[in-house]
C-alpha cells in the first residue's frame, strides 16, 4: 500500500490512541512492532522468504506426497465427458405426436381371413405393441397371438429389401422397380390370349377385389385362384346342399346351453377363435350359474377345445359321421322326429358305437338326454375339417333339434371372393402344362407349400416363363418364379376388409415403408396405369378413397360428408351400418339321400392334420414368438410332431421323440412321434404349416412338413386320410417342451396338482350345494410371526377365473411383446431357460386315456411375504408401496437365490445374453431391436426377470392421475395379459379399493383361493376355482 | 549389521538344558535386575513365575473389542435397513433382529482376533523390530534353534559389565558374548530415488484413475444394460437413411383422438366448431395458463394488445375489440390453430383442449375489460361471502 | 511332570536333538524341489489350468455355460463352494479345539492342518463369486457407503455368508501366521542365503523368542482358539442356513446346523488324512506325522460319519412326521426319484464304508485308510450335490420340474478347484515349515525342565 495511507494510518492511531481502549499492554504502550503488524496483512515470520531448507523434513515430505496427490486428482479432474451421441428431435413436430407418449392407431389385421380389428401402439411414429380395437364388432378389443406376432415381422431384419429378378444362372439379383415394372407391363401386354394367372390367399377386402377386377378388365384372360390351408369349404358346401345359403350361418355359442364338438377346436383353431372364446366364456360365468353351458367334445387328439370340455370322448375323426348317425338315431327313439327311415338308421346303435370304440355309455347317455331336453338351445358343431358328409347329418340333427334357433341372425358371413376348389386348381395345372398359361402372378401366397405335392404345382411352374411371386420375403413359391416383388407389412398398408354384414374394416399404416417395399395392390395399379411407370406411394391410398366415395359411400347413406365419414372410419376402424344378414334358408329334404350310403371307419391308422397353434399355415414359421409359445396342449415349442396315444405308441413301439414312418398311398413322411393323453387309438394328428425349405434364420429347420400326405383327391376329407401303413421310423429327434412329462409316469408324482392344492377344482352342482366347498382357512388370518405392513392407497392385485380360462395361452405373446423378452432358441428351451414371464400350465388327471385337464396361469404372484426378497443378497427385489415384488434389474448380481426361493418358480434369468446368443445375435440387429418397448428395460446377461405386473403401464396411468389431479384408481390400468385374454379370465385391480367390482366380485369370491396357500406367501393373485358342469358332484 | 563398539547393549549367556535357563533366571531375577531377557526356542515351563510374570491381560483387549463390534455392527444392520433407506423386504420388519444373529456375532469374533494380535504383535512387543541389538549374533542363531540364553542389558541400574559376566559364568553359561547396539543409518529426504518414485506414484495414478473412470468402465461387462438396444426418444438411429429414430406418422392416417382439424388452412372458414369446454374454475386456470405462456407476449398480459416484447416484434392487436367479442369460440378458435395474418399457427404447440380453455379464458378477460353493473353486484355477494370488503 | 505326560512323548518318536528337528522340518524348504515334486506340481498345475479356462469360459458368455436351468439354479457352484468349506473345517478344528482339549499329539499335523483350511477356504470362496451371473459386481454384497445409500440386505443368508467366510478366512489367516512367527525367526536365524534371510526376516517381524513376549504369546494363542472353536461352528451352521432359511422342501430343515458342522468335519478330517498320508511319504516324515495320528484321525471320522448317518436317518424321520406332502415326497424322490444314484453314493459312502474303522486293522492300515477316506470325499461332495440338485429339481409345482446335467465347463471347475488346492499345498510344503517347529520342540522329551515344573497342563 502507498506510503501515504500508512502513515495517515499511523496518524489516525496517534489521534484515537488517547481516548481509545486498549487491548493489551503492547497496544497500550504503543508497541512499534504490533503497528506494523496491524498494518501488515501477514503475521510476522511467514514475511519472511520462503526458503525450503529452513522447514522441516516432514514438511517436505507432505509437500512431494501433495504433489503426487494433485497429480492423481489432475488425471482425474481429466476425465472428459463420454459422447452419449447426438439427440435429434423433430424439427416440425406431428399435432398427433408428444415426445415420449404413445400413440394409437386403428386399423385391420389381415394375417388371417376373420381379419380382426386391431389397435397399433405407436411411440414417435414406431408400431411397438398391438391390441385389439374395442370398437370393432367381432373381436370387441380382443385379438390372437398371430395378430400380436405379426409386429415382428414388420421388424423381421431378413425381409425382403428390394425388387428381385432372377438371373440365367438362376440366382435372384437387386433390381430397381422402374425397369422391372417396365419389364412386366410390356410382358402382360404381350401375353395376347395366354392366361395371366393370380394365385392367391383368399380377398377380404373390397377395394382390392376392385383392384383385380380392374386387372381383369384390361387383361382378360386373366383368372384369380385363391385358397387356403385350412377353410370352411366342406362346411359351406354342406350347408348349401341342405338350405340353399352359401355360408353356413354364425352360432349364438353364448346362447347354448349344450355344446357339442365334433373333431371340431373352435376355440382354437376352428373358426374366428377370437369371437367364439368370447361368446363361450359368457356360458361360464361363474357369478350366473343358470346360464352355465355343457361342453362335449368328441375328438381324435386333444385339442384347446377338449382340453375346456365338461365330458370328452377320444374318438377317430372318420368314425364320426357313424357316431352322428347313432345320435340320429337315439333321439329319435327318444321321440324326436327325424326324416329318415327307421330301418337305415336303426343300424347305427350307440350301444355297439360306444362298445366298438370303448366311450362311456353313461356319458354318452346323458349326452343324448341332454341333446333332447335341451332342444333348442343345443348345438352340435363339426369341425371344418370333416367330410361335408358329417356336416350334412350334422345339419340335420341340429334341425330336428330344433337348434337352428341358436343360428345368428344379426350378421352373418361373406366371402368377398369366394375360394377356389380344388378342381380349379387341377384345371390351372393342366393349363400350364398345356403352355396356356403366360404369367403367373403369386399374389402374397406359398402355393408350392401349401397345395397338395400330387396336384404336380411345383413341376408344373418350369412350364412358366413369366412367375411373379409378391412375398413379404422369400419362400418356397418365390423361389420357383423369376421375379419376387417385395410388399408391404399390414402395419405398412391401406386397405379395406369385409367379413361380415354389417360392418367395414378399415386399415391405415402406421409407418412409411421401411424398406423399399411397395403394396400389392399398388403395384398392381402402377402396372394399370401402364406407360411411362409414374409411381407414388399415396396411388393405392387415393385408388381406396375414390372407391369410397364412388361405390361404397353411397350405399352405407349415411347422414355424414364423406370427408367426415373418411376420417371417422379411420378414426374408428371399422364402419358400422345396416345390412341385412344373408338368410341362411330352410331345410331341402333331398339332401337326406346323402346320407344312405352306410360309411363305417375303417380299423386301419388314421392320418389327422391339423392347423398349427403355433405356425399358422406356414406363414409364422418365422416368426421367433410363435415358434417359442409352448404348444397350449403339449407345451412343446419349435417343432411339430405326431400325437399318438400310448396304447397306439406300444404296438409301434416308440417313444416320445422316436420318429414314426407315415405312408399315405405312395406318400412318405418321418416325423417324431408324441404320446399325448387322450389322444384316440390308431390316429396320428399332425400339425401342418411347420418345415418349410424356403425360410429365413429363424425358421430354418423348424418341424417336418406334413403337407407331403395330402392329396388332392383327398381322403376322409382334404385333412384327413387314411394311412396304409404306420411303423417305427428310423432315429428320433429331441421335441423340446417346457413341462415335463412325468405325470401319469410315476406314482410318486400322479395327481400331484391336486393333491398339492395347487389345482382346486369343483362342479356346477358342488358349488350349488356348498358354495365354500373350496376354502380351506382364509389365508389372511393364517398365523405369522410379523405383523404384515401397511399398504395405504392401491395395492395392486389379479384374480384369474379359471372356468373362463382355455389355456390358449394369447397372454403368453402379449406379455411377450410388452416387456422385451426375448427368443431363446430351441436348444435353450431344452434345459429349461426359456424366459416367458407368464406360462400357462397344464396339469392332466385321471388316466392316460381319458384325462381330466387342468389349466392354470402362472406369473408372478407378488407375495406380500415373498421369499424370493428375504434370500436376495442385494436387495434386488422387494416390496413396493403398493404392493409389487419390484426386481431391480441395475442392483441384480444373479445369485438366482431368489428363484430358488420362488415357490411358483415363476423367476427367469438372463442365462446368456439371448439378445446376442439366438441365431447369430438375430435379435440384436437394429431393426428387431426397434419392436422393443421404450418403456421397458432390454435386461443383458446374468440378470434375474420377472412379472411385475406391467410396471410401466401402472406408471404412465399413475402419472395421467396426478396431472388430472385425481386419486388412481384400480380400473385405470390394464396389464398386458388382461388385454390380450380372449375370455376375460384375467381381471386386475385394486385391493383396497372395498367398492371396486375387482375387489368385491372376483378378490373375495368364494371360489377363490390362492396356490400353494399353506406356503403362506400371501399371493396377491386369486384364482378363482374351475367348475365342471358335470352330472356328477365329484370332477 | 555394523555395530558401535563403544555403545554396549548387554551380556548375553547361552545355557544347555532348560534347568540350568530356569535357575539362571530365578538368580538374575533375585538379584534384583530388572532389564534382562531369557530367549528359548519355545516357551519353557515355570519360566513365568521364575521371572516374575503376572498372568497376561490380553484377554481384556479382546473383551472389549469383542463387545464394541457386536455393538457397532448391530446399530448398523439397524441404521442402514431401519433408518438409511428403509425397504419391505419379504414382509419382515425393518429391524428383523434374528436375521441380524449371524452377522453380529462374526464379526464380534472377526474384529476380537483382530484387535487382540494386532495389540500384542504391534503394542505389546512393539514389532516388527529387526534390527534389535541381539539379532545376528551367535547368542540369537543359538537360542532359535536349541539353545536357552540369557540377556541383561546394560541399561539395568545394576549392571556391571564384570559382575555380570561373573555371575552368568557361575550359572554355568559356557557361552558369554557381549552385544553392542547396531549403529543409526540416516537416511536424507531429497533422495532423487525417492523423488522418482513419488513421481512414478503420481502418474500411475493418474493414468489408472483416468483409464478406469473414462475407458474401462464402458467396455463390456460394464456397459451392460448402459446402452439398451430399443427405440429411445430423440436418439440417432443408425438404421435410418435420416438418422432418426423418431418417424413421422403417415400422410392421411388418423391416430386416436387425432380427428384432424376439418377447417386446416382455412383463415375464416364458413362453419367453425362449437367450443366444448364448459368455463368451469379447472379450465380456466388452464387457459390462463396457457394464455400467459403463448398468448400474452404479442397480446398482453389482459389480452389489451400491450406486448411484452416492447416492440422486438409487431405487437398483437386487442381481444378487446368489437369485432373480436363478436367472434364465436370457434372463430377464436380456428385463428390459434390455423394463426392470422403474420400470427401463426399454434396447433402444434398448444393441445386441441388447451386451446378451448384459451378461447374460455380470452372471453373472462373480455367481459373483465367492459363488465356489466350486474357483475359488480354479483362480486359483492361472492365477496360478502368470502367476508372482504371491497371499494364500492 | 504329570504320568499322562510320558505317554505323550511317543509323539516324535525317538526324540531327536533339536538341531535334527530343524534339518528335517526344514529339509523341504532348504533342498532343490525333487522330481516327484515337480511330477505331481505339473499334474495339479494343469489341473488348475483347465479349471481357469472354464471360469474364464463362464465369464465370457456367462453362466448358461454351466448345466443350471431354472428350477435348478444352483448345482455344482454352490455345492463345491460347501464342499469345500466343509473340507476348511478339520485344520482349524485341529488345531483349535484339540488343543483346547490338550491333545498334544496335534502338534505334528496341527500347522498343515492349518494350512489346509486356508487353502481350502480360498478355493471355496472363489464359487459364490463366479456362479453369480455378473460377477463383475460381486462387490454389490459388501457393505460399502455410496451416493445411493443402497445397502446388502442383512436378511439374507447369503450376506451371513460373506461376513462368516470371510472372518472364516481372515482368523484361520491369522491363527496360522501368529504359529508361523518363532518358525520364521528360527528359519531366518539358520538363513544362509541373503534373499531368504531377508524375506524369513521381514515375516518374522523380528521375533526374538523372548520369554517377556512367550507369556503374551501363550496366553493370546489360547485366546485365538477359545475363539476360533465357536466361529469353526457358527461358518458351517452360516452355510447351512443357505438352505435351512430358504422354503424349499429338503432345504427347509432344522437338523441342517448340525447336521452339516458334523459332515463338515467329516469330509475335513477324510482330506487332511488323504494329504497326510502323502506329504509324510513324499516328505518322509513317518516319525513325526506317526500312524497313530492317523489312528486318531480315523476314529474321529468313525465317529462323524455315524453323526452324518443319524442325520440320513432323521431325514426320513422328519418326512414322514412333518404331515406335509411336500417333505415326505422330498425324501422318497431323493432315494427314489431321478437322483437315486446320487443319493445311494452318498449313503454308501458316507454311511456304510466308514464304518469299518471299528476294526482295528484298518484304522491302521495305511491303504485301507487311503480308500476309505478318499471314498468319504466323494461321498461328501455328492451329499451336497444331492441336497441342493434332487431337491431343486423337483420343488412344488410339477409344471416347473426339471432334471439337471452338468455341462464339460462344470466338471472342468470342479476339478480346477482341486487343482488349485493341491497346487497351493505343495507349494506351502515347499515353502513353510509343514509342522510348528516350536510345537513340536516344546513336546519331545526334555524339553522342559526337570523340577520346579509348576507348568500348567
Amino acid at each position: 500500500m502507498p506510503e501515504v495511507d500508512n502513515d495517515l494510518n499511523l496518524n489516525k492511531d496517534k489521534e484515537n490512541k488517547d481516548h481509545d481502549y486498549w487491548r493489551s499492554f503492547r497496544d497500550l504502550f504503543r508497541d512499534k512492532s504490533l503497528i506494523e503488524a496491524n498494518q501488515s496483512e501477514f503475521a510476522e515470520g511467514v514475511k519472511d522468504d520462503f526458503e525450503p531448507s529452513k522447514l522441516s523434513g516432514i514438511s517436505r515430505r507432505k509437500f512431494l506426497a501433495l504433489a503426487g496427490a494433485s497429480a492423481a486428482l489432475a488425471g482425474v479432474g481429466c476425465s472428459d465427458y463420454r459422447s452419449k451421441g447426438h439427440i435429434i428431435p423433430y424439427n416440425k413436430m406431428p399435432e398427433e405426436i408428444v415426445v415420449g407418449n404413445p400413440n394409437y392407431y386403428a386399423s385391420t389385421s389381415t394375417v388371417c381371413a376373420h381379419s380382426c380389428g386391431i389397435l397399433i401402439k405407436t411411440r414417435e411414429g414406431r408400431p411397438i405393441k398391438v391390441s385389439g380395437n374395442p370398437d370393432h364388432p367381432v373381436s370387441k378389443g380382443k385379438t390372437c397371438s398371430k395378430c400380436e406376432a405379426s409386429i415382428l415381422s414388420l421388424y423381421d431384419p431378413e425381409r425382403l429389401k428390394f425388387p428381385m429378378k432372377k438371373n440365367h444362372n438362376g440366382e435372384f439379383n437387386k433390381y430397381d422397380w422402374k425397369p422391372i415394372d417396365d419389364e412386366i407391363i410390356d410382358i402382360l401386354n404381350k401375353t395376347g390370349d395366354k392366361q395371366i394367372a393370380f394365385v392367391a390367399h383368399s380377398v377380404i377386402s373390397p377395394t382390392g377385389k376392385k383392384v383385380l377386377d380392374d386387372f381383369t378388365k384390361k387383361y382378360p384372360n386373366t383368372k384369380i385362384y385363391s385358397y387356403e390351408l385350412f377353410n370352411e369349404q366342406n362346411r359351406n358346401s354342406a350347408w348349401k346342399k341342405c338350405y340353399g345359403a352359401d355360408v353356413a350361418p354364425l352360432i349364438k355359442w353364448n346362447d347354448a346351453k349344450i355344446i357339442v364338438g365334433l373333431e371340431s377346436d373352435f376355440l382354437g383353431t376352428d373358426g374366428n377363435k377370437v369371437e367364439t372364446a368370447r361368446l363361450f366364456a359368457e356360458g361360464r360365468e361363474v357369478h350366473n350359474l343358470d346360464k352355465f353351458n355343457r361342453l362335449y367334445v368328441v375328438e381324435g387328439s386333444l385339442s384347446v377345445t377338449g382340453m375346456s370340455s365338461d365330458y370328452r370322448f377320444r374318438l377317430r375323426p372318420d368314425a364320426q359321421y357313424e357316431f352322428v348317425m347313432s345320435l340320429l338315431n337315439e333321439v329319435s327313439k327318444s321321440g324326436v322326429a327325424v326324416p329318415l327311415d327307421a330301418e337305415k338308421l336303426a343300424d347305427y346303435s350307440l350301444e355297439n358305437f360306444a362298445g366298438k370304440y370303448s366311450l362311456s355309455k353313461k356319458n354318452l347317455k346323458l349326452l343324448v338326454n341332454d341333446l333332447v331336453n335341451n332342444q333348442g338351445a343345443s348345438i352340435v358343431y363339426a369341425g371344418r375339417t370333416l367330410p361335408e358328409q358329417v356336416h350334412i347329418a350334422v345339419n340335420l340333427l341340429n334341425e330336428v333339434l330344433g337348434n337352428s334357433k341358436l343360428y345368428r341372425d344379426d350378421t352373418s358371413s361373406i366371402n368377398v371372393l369366394p375360394l377356389s376348389k380344388y378342381e380349379e386348381f387341377e384345371e390351372l395345372v393342366s393349363q400350364i402344362n398345356s403352355g396356356n398359361v403366360g404369367v403367373l402372378i403369386h399374389y402374397d401366397s406359398n402355393p408350392v407349400f401349401h397345395l397338395p405335392h400330387d396336384l404336380g404345382y411345383a413341376e408344373a411352374l418350369k412350364k412358366v416363363h413369366v412367375i411373379i411371386s409378391f412375398s413379404g420375403s422369400q419362400n418356397d413359391s418365390s423361389v420357383l418364379g423369376n421375379y419376387t416383388l417385395p410388399i408391404n407389412h399390414d402395419f405398412e398398408s391401406w386397405g379395406d376388409a369385409k367379413t361380415r354384414t354389417g360392418f367395414y374394416s378399415m386399415q391405415q399404416p402406421v409407418i412409411d415403408p421401411i424398406f423399399d417395399t411397395r403394396q400389392k395392390e399398388a403395384i398392381l395399379l402402377t402396372w394399370l396405369k401402364g406407360k411411362p411407370v409414374v409411381y407414388d406411394d399415396m396411388i393405392y391410398h387415393k385408388y381406396l378413397m375414390d372407391n369410397w366415395q364412388n361405390n361404397i359411400y353411397p350405399s352405407l347413406n349415411s347422414k355424414m360428408s364423406f370427408k367426415e365419414l373418411w376420417v371417422a372410419a379411420l378414426h374408428d376402424g371399422v364402419v358400422i351400418f345396416d345390412e341385412a344378414p344373408q338368410s341362411y334358408g330352410s331345410f331341402n329334404k333331398n339332401v337326406l339321400t346323402e346320407l344312405q350310403s352306410n360309411s363305417k371307419a375303417s380299423s386301419n391308422y388314421l392320418v389327422v392334420l391339423r392347423d398349427s397353434y403355433q405356425a399358422g399355415d406356414g406363414r409364422f414359421l418365422n416368426n421367433g414368438w410363435m415358434l417359442e409359445f409352448p404348444h397350449p396342449i403339449s407345451k412343446i415349442t419349435w417343432d411339430n410332431y405326431a400325437a399318438v396315444s400310448h396304447t397306439t405308441a406300444k404296438e409301434l413301439g416308440i417313444e416320445s421323440n422316436d420318429k414314426i414312418l407315415v405312408e399315405v398311398g405312395n406318400r412318405k413322411l418321418e416325423i417324431p412321434a408324441f404320446i399325448q393323453p387322450g389322444a384316440a387309438d390308431k390316429t396320428v394328428t399332425i400339425e401342418l404349416g411347420f418345415g418349410r425349405k424356403t425360410i429365413g434364420i429363424v425358421g430354418t429347420n423348424v418341424g417336418f412338413d406334413a403337407n407331403v400326405l395330402r392329396s388332392k383327391s383327398g381322403g376322409v376329407s382334404n385333412w384327413i386320410y387314411k394311412a396304409n401303413k404306420v411303423s417305427k421310423g428310423s432315429g428320433s429327434h429331441k421335441l423340446v417342451s417346457t413341462m415335463e412329462h412325468t405325470m401319469f409316469a410315476e406314482a410318486l408324482t400322479e395327481d400331484a396338482a391336486k393333491k398339492r392344492k395347487i389345482i382346486q377344482e369343483g362342479t356346477v352342482k358342488e358349488y350349488k350345494k356348498n358354495p365354500h366347498f373350496i376354502k380351506t382357512e382364509n389365508p389372511e388370518k393364517m398365523e405369522s410371526l410379523y405383523n404384515p405392513h401397511a399398504y395405504p392407497g392401491v395395492k395392486w392385485g389379479m384374480a384369474v377365473d379359471l372356468n373362463k380360462c382355455i389355456g390358449c395361452g394369447e397372454c403368453v405373446i402379449a406379455c411377450n411383446a410388452e416387456n422385451n423378452i426375448p427368443i431363446v432358441g430351441k436348444d435353450q428351451v431344452a434345459v429349461s431357460r426359456e424366459m416367458e414371464w407368464l406360462r400357462v400350465d397344464r396339469y392332466y388327471s385321471g388316466t392316460i386315456d381319458e384325462p381330466v385337464t387342468s389349466n392354470q396361469l402362472m406369473l408372478c404372484q407378488q407375495c406380500d411375504n415373498a421369499p424370493c426378497e428375504n434370500v436376495c443378497p442385494v436387495a434386488a427385489t422387494t416390496h413396493s408401496p403398493d404392493g409389487l415384488n419390484q426386481m431391480i434389474y441395475n442392483r441384480c448380481v444373479g445369485t438366482r437365490y431368489c428363484s430358488n426361493n420362488c415357490p411358483y418358480k415363476v423367476r427367469r434369468f438372463n442365462f446368456f445374453n439371448y439378445r446376442d446368443h439366438f441365431k447369430n445375435s438375430y435379435q440384436q440387429s437394429h431393426l428387431f431391436s426397434l419392436v422393443n418397448n421404450p418403456e421397458v428395460t432390454v435386461r443383458s446377461r446374468g440378470v434375474m426377470e420377472k412379472c411385475t405386473f406391467c410396471i410401466q403401464r401402472i406408471m404412465d396411468a399413475r402419472s395421467e392421475a396426478i396431472k388430472e389431479h385425481r386419486p388412481l384408481k384400480g380400473s385405470d390400468v390394464r396389464t398386458a395379459c388382461q388385454d390380450a385374454c380372449n375370455t376375460e379370465a384375467i381381471k386386475f385391480g385394486d385391493m383396497n379399493d372395498k367398492e371396486s367390482e375387482f375387489y368385491k366380485k372376483y378378490r373375495t369370491h368364494e371360489l377363490g383361493y390362492y396356490v400353494l396357500e399353506d406356503v403362506n406367501t400371501r399371493p396377491n393373485v386369486t384364482y378363482i376355482a374351475k367348475l365342471r358342469n358335470t352330472e356328477s358332484e365329484e370332477v | 549389521m555394523n555395530r558401535n563398539q563403544n555403545s554396549l547393549y548387554g551380556v548375553a549367556a547361552l545355557f544347555d538344558s532348560p534347568d540350568d535357563i530356569l535357575k539362571a533366571a530365578k538368580k538374575v531375577q533375585a538379584d534384583g535386575y530388572k532389564k534382562y531377557d531369557v530367549n528359548t526356542p519355545y516357551p519353557v515351563h515355570g519360566m513365568d513365575s521364575a521371572m516374575g510374570f503376572k498372568a497376561s491381560k490380553m484377554g481384556y483387549v479382546t473383551l472389549f473389542f469383542g463387545f464394541a463390534a457386536a455393538a457397532f455392527i448391530l446399530g448398523f444392520m439397524w441404521w442402514t435397513l431401519a433408518v438409511s433407506y428403509p425397504l419391505v423386504i419379504g414382509g419382515k420388519p425393518f429391524f428383523a433382529l434374528p436375521a441380524f444373529v449371524p452377522i453380529t456375532f462374526e464379526f464380534t469374533v472377526l474384529l476380537g482376533v483382530l484387535s487382540t494380535v494386532f495389540g500384542m504383535i504391534a503394542v505389546v512387543f512393539n514389532l516388527p523390530f529387526n534390527n534389535h541389538p541381539i539379532h545376528d549374533t551367535n547368542y540369537m542363531r543359538n537360542v532359535s534353534s536349541d539353545k536357552y540364553g540369557l540377556v541383561i542389558e546394560a541399561e539395568d541400574p545394576l549392571f556391571e559389565q564384570d559382575k555380570v559376566v561373573e555371575l552368568l559364568k557361575s550359572l554355568g553359561s559356557k557361552n558369554i558374548e557381549l552385544v553392542y547396539n547396531p549403529e543409526e543409518e540416516k537416511y536424507s529426504i531429497f533422495q532423487p530415488k525417492f523423488l522418482v518414485f513419488l513421481g512414478i506414484i503420481a502418474v500411475l495414478t493418474a493414468c489408472s484413475t483416468y483409464v478406469t473412470l473414462n475407458k474401462f468402465m464402458y467396455l463390456p461387462p460394464f456397459d451392460f444394460m448402459l446402452n439398451q438396444n430399443k427405440g429411445v426418444s430423440q436418439e440417432e438411429s443408425s438404421f435410418f437413411y435420416d438418422k432418426r429414430e423418431m418417424r413421422t406418422p403417415v400422410a392421411g392416417t388418423v391416430a386416436r383422438g387425432y380427428i384432424p382439424y376439418a377447417y386446416t388452412g382455412e383463415t375464416d372458414p364458413k362453419e367453425v366448431l362449437s367450443n366444448p369446454l364448459l368455463p368451469t374454475k379447472k379450465v380456466l386456470e388452464l387457459g390462463q395458463k396457457k394464455f400467459l405462456t403463448f398468448c400474452s407476449p404479442c397480446h398482453g398480459n389482459y389480452a389489451d394488445g400491450k406486448s411484452r416484447l416492447m416492440g422486438q416484434f409487431p405487437p398483437g392487436p386487442t381481444l378487446h375489440s368489437q369485432r373480436i367479442i363478436n367472434f364465436t369460440d370457434g372463430q377464436i378458435y380456428n385463428v390459434i390453430t390455423n394463426g392470422f395474418s403474420i400470427m401463426p399457427s399454434y396447433k402444434r404447440q398448444i393441445t386441441r383442449d388447451e386451446r378451448w380453455a384459451i378461447v374460455n379464458y380470452i372471453r373472462v378477460l373480455q367481459r373483465a375489460q367492459n363488465p356489466k353493473p350486474s357483475d359488480f353486484t354479483e362480486i359483492k355477494e361472492i365477496n360478502k361471502e368470502s367476508g372482504k370488503n371491497v371499494p364500492n | 511332570m504329570t504320568k499322562d505326560y510320558s505317554v505323550e512323548l511317543a509323539l516324535v518318536e525317538g526324540n531327536p536333538p533339536l538341531r535334527e528337528l530343524d534339518e528335517v522340518i526344514s529339509a523341504p524348504i532348504d533342498s532343490r524341489p525333487s522330481h516327484k515334486y515337480h511330477i505331481a506340481l505339473s499334474i495339479t498345475g494343469s489341473l488348475l489350468l483347465i479349471g481357469a479356462i472354464c471360469v474364464g469360459l463362464t465369464f465370457y458368455y456367462g453362466i448358461g455355460m454351466w448345466g443350471n436351468n431354472i428350477p435348478v439354479a444352483w448345482a455344482f457352484g454352490i455345492t463345491n463352494f460347501v464342499f469345500w468349506v466343509g473340507i476348511g473345517h478339520a485344520g482349524t478344528l485341529i488345531s483349535a479345539i484339540l488343543y483346547l482339549l490338550r491333545q498334544h499329539w496335534r502338534t505334528g499335523i496341527a500347522r498343515f492342518a492349518e494350512a489346509m483350511t486356508i487353502f481350502a477356504v480360498i478355493c471355496a470362496g472363489l464359487f459364490p463369486i463366479i456362479h453369480v451371473g455378473r460377477p463383475w459386481l460381486a462387490g454389490y454384497l459388501i457393505p460399502y457407503p455410496n451416493q445411493h445409500s443402497i445397502w446388502p440386505n442383512f436378511i439374507s443368508p447369503l450376506v451371513w455368508d460373506v461376513f462368516a467366510v470371510s472372518t472364516y478366512l481372515t482368523v484361520s489367516l491369522v491363527f496360522w501366521y501368529v504359529g508361523l512367527i518363532p518358525d520364521f525367526a528360527t528359519l531366518r536365524d539358520r538363513a544362509t542365503n541373503k534373499i531368504k534371510k531377508t524375506i524369513y526376516s521381514v515375516f518374522s517381524l523380528g521375533w526374538r523368542h523372548s520369554n517377556r513376549h512367550w507369556v503374551h504369546y501363550e496366553k493370546v494363542y489360547m485366546i485365538l482358539a477359545g475363539l476360533a472353536t465357536p466361529l469353526v461352528l457358527s461358518v458351517h451352521t452360516v452355510v447351512s442356513w443357505d438352505f435351512a432359511a430358504a422354503i424349499l422342501p429338503g432345504w427347509h430343515s432344522t437338523i441342517f446346523p448340525p447336521y452339516f458342522v458334523a459332515g463338515a468335519i467329516f469330509s475335513g478330517f477324510a482330506m487332511v488324512s488323504t494329504v497326510l498320508i502323502f506329504v509324510r511319504k513324499v516328505f518322509d516324515m513317518e516319525h513325526i506325522i506317526t500312524l497313530d495320528h492317523l489312528e486318531k484321525m480315523n476314529k474321529i471320522i468313525l465317529l462323524t460319519g455315524s453323526m452324518v448317518g443319524y442325520s440320513y436317518i432323521i431325514e426320513w424321520f422328519m418326512g414322514w412326521y412333518s404331515g406335509s406332502p411336500f417333505e415326505l415326497f422330498v425324501t422318497l424322490n431323493r432315494a427314489f426319484g431321478p437322483y437315486a444314484w446320487g443319493y445311494w453314493i452318498m449313503i454308501s459312502c458316507n454311511v456304510f464304508f466308514p464304518q469299518l474303522f471299528w476294526f482295528k486293522k484298518i484304522r491302521r492300515s495305511i491303504p485301507a485308510t487311503l480308500i476309505i477316506v478318499i471314498l468319504v470325499n466323494v461321498g461328501m461332495w455328492f451329499e451336497r450335490f444331492v441336497i441342493i440338485a434332487s431337491s431343486l429339481s423337483r420343488d412344488f409345482l410339477p409344471t416347473s420340474w426339471h432334471y439337471f446335467k452338468p455341462t464339460l465347463v462344470d466338471l472342468g471347475i470342479l476339478f480346477g478347484s482341486f487343482g488349485l488346492f493341491f497346487t497351493l499345498i505343495l507349494l506351502f510344503a515347499k515353502t513353510l515349515p509343514v509342522i510348528s517347529i516350536t510345537e513340536i520342540k516344546g513336546v519331545i522329551q526334555g524339553a522342559q525342565p526337570t523340577h520346579g515344573g509348576e507348568h500348567e497342563s
